[in-house]
């Protein structure tokens, strides 16, 4: 987006909220006071209902023409009952009748120092509830985008499929039982750390936070505008062609006497890769020789697990690589003066003293820690060639928007979720996310209405 | 023109200083876990909008309580409704997980790349429930949700006779002479049969078998009605086979068109009805991809 649009869109002197993980978003939501529409007769009722549609409007699909949302505003509300079995089976409904027809009152007791309202089903939170299926917004609830337009811009350019077929149409709304699967790329880039431009900035995020919390919005979304881009080119270099589940060339099961200098590899690969983890006491060579050996030891993995190799050209060819990393002046005062007190902290700490050469030299802990680490390593590598910052971290200020409702399920390993049902209204609870209580919505709900 | 030079407003320094202080709490997860919203003016737990405290941010199921959904369904060959009554999960999401993993296995298997880092951020920042397997769990949400129908938003006059049971069944008909009792349109009507059981003094287990003997039987039901749709849309259909497409003809009733000769499923041209398919300009949106 460009610069003065996103300006617009996240405005601190009059600010609008909106469906987005912004920071000035948040900030916004954090100083948002009551509007207190309708408590005082300053305003006509024509008035109230203007503010009040104008507030949820800026965050309900400010996208969507007024023109669209009207024709598919619904006056019909959703709602369900929970019916208790146990209730049901004890009473055939009859127990109704009593009283004034509607069951035997329940007598308030006035006596007590506070009573309770009676707790409403809050239908009006319901007023934006069409908008939920739409497929754009449904794609932003299910955390697979960081706003509704970067949602938008997943699906029209082809990100999301919905049962199997790509749609590119963000007003298609969702049916209940339709699945709709994003880009995974798409969405570790829309949820992820920027990537710094010039290789990885990620010694200074680590180090000085502060300075990345002042840098400039302005610069932050330049970066976004050129990330996507590269996200865009980046998903066109990964299609490839699906491999068939027959012909998949699976990694066969190591040979029983090549276990050890198998674990040796591992371990060493371990090494590297919980230094590289830590990296503020590696210096940026060391952390290059250690990618390259990572590099070289993967090939070498499999070529232990073949049943010609030898254990001694393997050791050989190990040992030279290890020499070669001569991570030997790494600062070892840090791992001194903190005691290793879990298995990772202590294979990390014995890593920067001394390079072990020996494959005996760590203790089943420390093996079981070193392969969690391989595990990580493997599931989050570093790699250059993504669109967003690697080893793969959530991005800023993402946990207080990170909810997500009860009409998706989703499965988040495959970036795929469930339209289960339209959204609800309950006893005391909405399932429609709107930034404003009931009384907003009732006048904007009213303002649709078309009765002004 | 001159270039600009930015300065900053006092909104832009407030947004920053609200950054550096109240904001550094939400800018990264917690490091134990779990939801972080933002804790504004006495909003209660788990409220992401201080504003609105009927919204909640609910819980969600972990990776061993989707696991174990599945092992249920697919493994043992538990019906998704005795699944969803054991658990506390509503019937639509217990089918919904069992999808989706099937999906993770296919990806799995082929061996393309999960989102393992991003699944577990963003697990690592809801709320999430998670079963023990083999003890009574509490329920994730409710399950018996009866959706109310229109018809049933109206105010009745029905005078009836004080002697009279005016029952739930009664009360349906009242509303509409086709409207089915409550006991039948919520999800699980066989568990509201096993509370009656348990009600005459049949023994848990013996209830238990019962109402599992009872959601097989209604599945199976489901699965044979589907089954006959299918044949029947497969019998009506007379396909050809060209190299490059597959018509599929279809009889249809000319005739049929209505009250008004307007109907709007029906075939063809209809006086008076404009027609919008080869209009120029316009996005058909599909409604439903099958």
């Amino acid at each position: 987006m460009p610069r003065a649009a996103q300006r617009r869109l996240h405005v601190l002197r009059r600010p609008k909220l909106r469906q987005s993980w912004s920071k000035y978003n948040l900030y916004n939501l954090w100083r948002q006071r009551d509007p207190k529409i309708g408590f005082t007769d300053h305003e006509t009722f024509f008035q109230q209902k203007w503010r009040a549609k104008g507030l949820l409007r800026a965050y309900h699909g400010e996208h969507i023409k007024e023109r669209d949302w009207e024709r598919m505003f619904s006056r019909r509300l959703l709602s369900v009952a929970n019916m208790n079995p146990q209730y049901m089976a004890q009473n055939d409904g009859s127990e109704m009748a009593a009283g004034r027809g509607s069951g035997r009152d329940i007598v308030s007791k006035w006596k007590d120092d506070r009573v309770d309202p009676k707790p409403i089903t809050p239908y009006m939170n319901m007023a934006f509830a069409p908008m939920e299926r739409r497929l754009d917004i449904a794609v932003f609830r299910a955390m697979f985008a960081s706003s509704a337009r970067q949602a938008r811009h997943f699906v029209v350019h082809g990100k999301v499929k919905v049962n199997g077929k790509v749609m590119h149409f963000p007003a298609y709304k969702l049916n209940p039982g339709d699945m709709f699967q994003v880009d995974p790329d798409a969405v570790m880039f829309a949820t992820g750390q920027p990537k710094k431009k010039g290789g990885s900035n990620a010694r200074q995020a680590v180090t000085n936070p502060q300075a990345n919390a002042e840098a400039e919005p302005a610069a932050e979304e330049a970066e976004g505008a050129e990330a996507e881009a590269e996200a865009a080119k980046a998903a066109e270099a990964s299609e490839v062609p699906e491999q068939d589940p027959e012909t998949t060339d699976k990694p066969e099961a190591p040979k029983a006497d090549m276990k050890p200098t198998r674990q040796a590899i591992q371990k060493l690969t371990k090494q590297a890769k919980s230094i590289l983890a830590r990296d503020r006491d590696v210096s940026t060579s060391q952390k290059q020789n250690l990618r390259s050996f990572l590099k070289r030891a993967k090939p070498l993995l499999s070529k232990a697990g073949r049943p010609t190799a030898t254990p001694t050209d393997i050791l050989d060819e190990l040992n030279s690589m290890v020499k070669e990393l001569n991570l030997s002046d790494a600062p070892a005062e840090a791992a001194a003066t903190e005691a290793p007190s879990t298995p990772e902290q202590a294979v990390a700490a014995a890593a920067r003293q001394e390079p072990p050469r020996s494959i005996e030299d760590l203790n089943a802990d420390e093996l079981k820690a070193l392969q969690r680490l391989i595990k990580e390593e493997e599931e989050n590598p570093a790699d250059p060639t993504k669109p967003y910052h690697t080893p793969w971290k959530p991005r800023d200020y993402m946990s207080p928007f990170a909810f997500i409702p009860r009409y998706l399920e989703v499965n988040q390993n495959v970036c795929s979720a469930v339209y289960l049902r339209h959204p609800v209204a309950r006893v005391n609870s909405a399932e429609v996310p709107t930034p404003f209580g009931y009384q907003v919505n009732q006048l904007a709900f009213n303002w649709y209405l078309r009765r002004r | 023109m001159p270039p600009r030079i930015p300065t900053k407003s006092s909104a832009s320094s407030a947004s920053a200083l609200w950054t550096r202080t109240i904001g550094a709490n939400y800018r990264q997860p917690k490091p134990e876990g779990g939801p972080n919203y933002l804790q504004a003016f006495g909003a209660g737990p788990n409220k992401p909008f201080p504003l609105n405290p009927q919204f909640r941010s609910e819980r969600v199921l972990d990776e061993q309580a989707r696991e174990l959904i599945w092992e249920k369904v697919m493994r043992r060959g538990e019906t998704l409704k005795a699944v969803s009554a054991e658990l506390g999960v509503d019937l639509t999401r217990v089918a919904a997980v069992v999808r989706l993993k099937e999906v993770e296995k296919d990806w799995i298997s082929k061996g393309k790349k999960l989102a393992t880092p991003y699944s577990k951020a963003v697990l690592g920042m809801l709320p999430t429930k998670s079963f023990r397997p083999g003890v009574q769990n509490q329920p994730l949400e409710p399950i018996n949700e009866l959706h109310i129908h229109t018809a049933t938003q109206k105010q009745l006059f029905w005078p009836t006779a004080e002697s009279r049971q005016f029952t739930r069944e009664d009360a349906a008909k009242a509303f509409h002479a086709k409207m089915l009792s409550a006991d039948k349109r919520v999800p699980h009507p066989e568990l509201i049969q096993m509370e009656k059981d348990l009600l005459k003094g049949m023994s848990p287990d013996e209830a238990r078998a019962r109402f599992i003997k009872a959601a097989e039987q209604s599945e199976r039901k489901a699965a044979e009605k589907q089954q006959r749709k299918a044949m029947a849309e497969e019998q009506a259909t007379k396909k050809v086979n060209t190299p490059r497409f597959e018509f599929r003809f279809k009889e249809v009733d000319s005739e049929l068109v209505g009250k008004d000769g307007r109907a709007p499923n029906v075939v063809g041209w209809k006086y008076g009805m404009p027609h919008y398919d080869r209009k120029k300009g316009l996005v058909k949106i599909p409604t439903s991809v099958p």
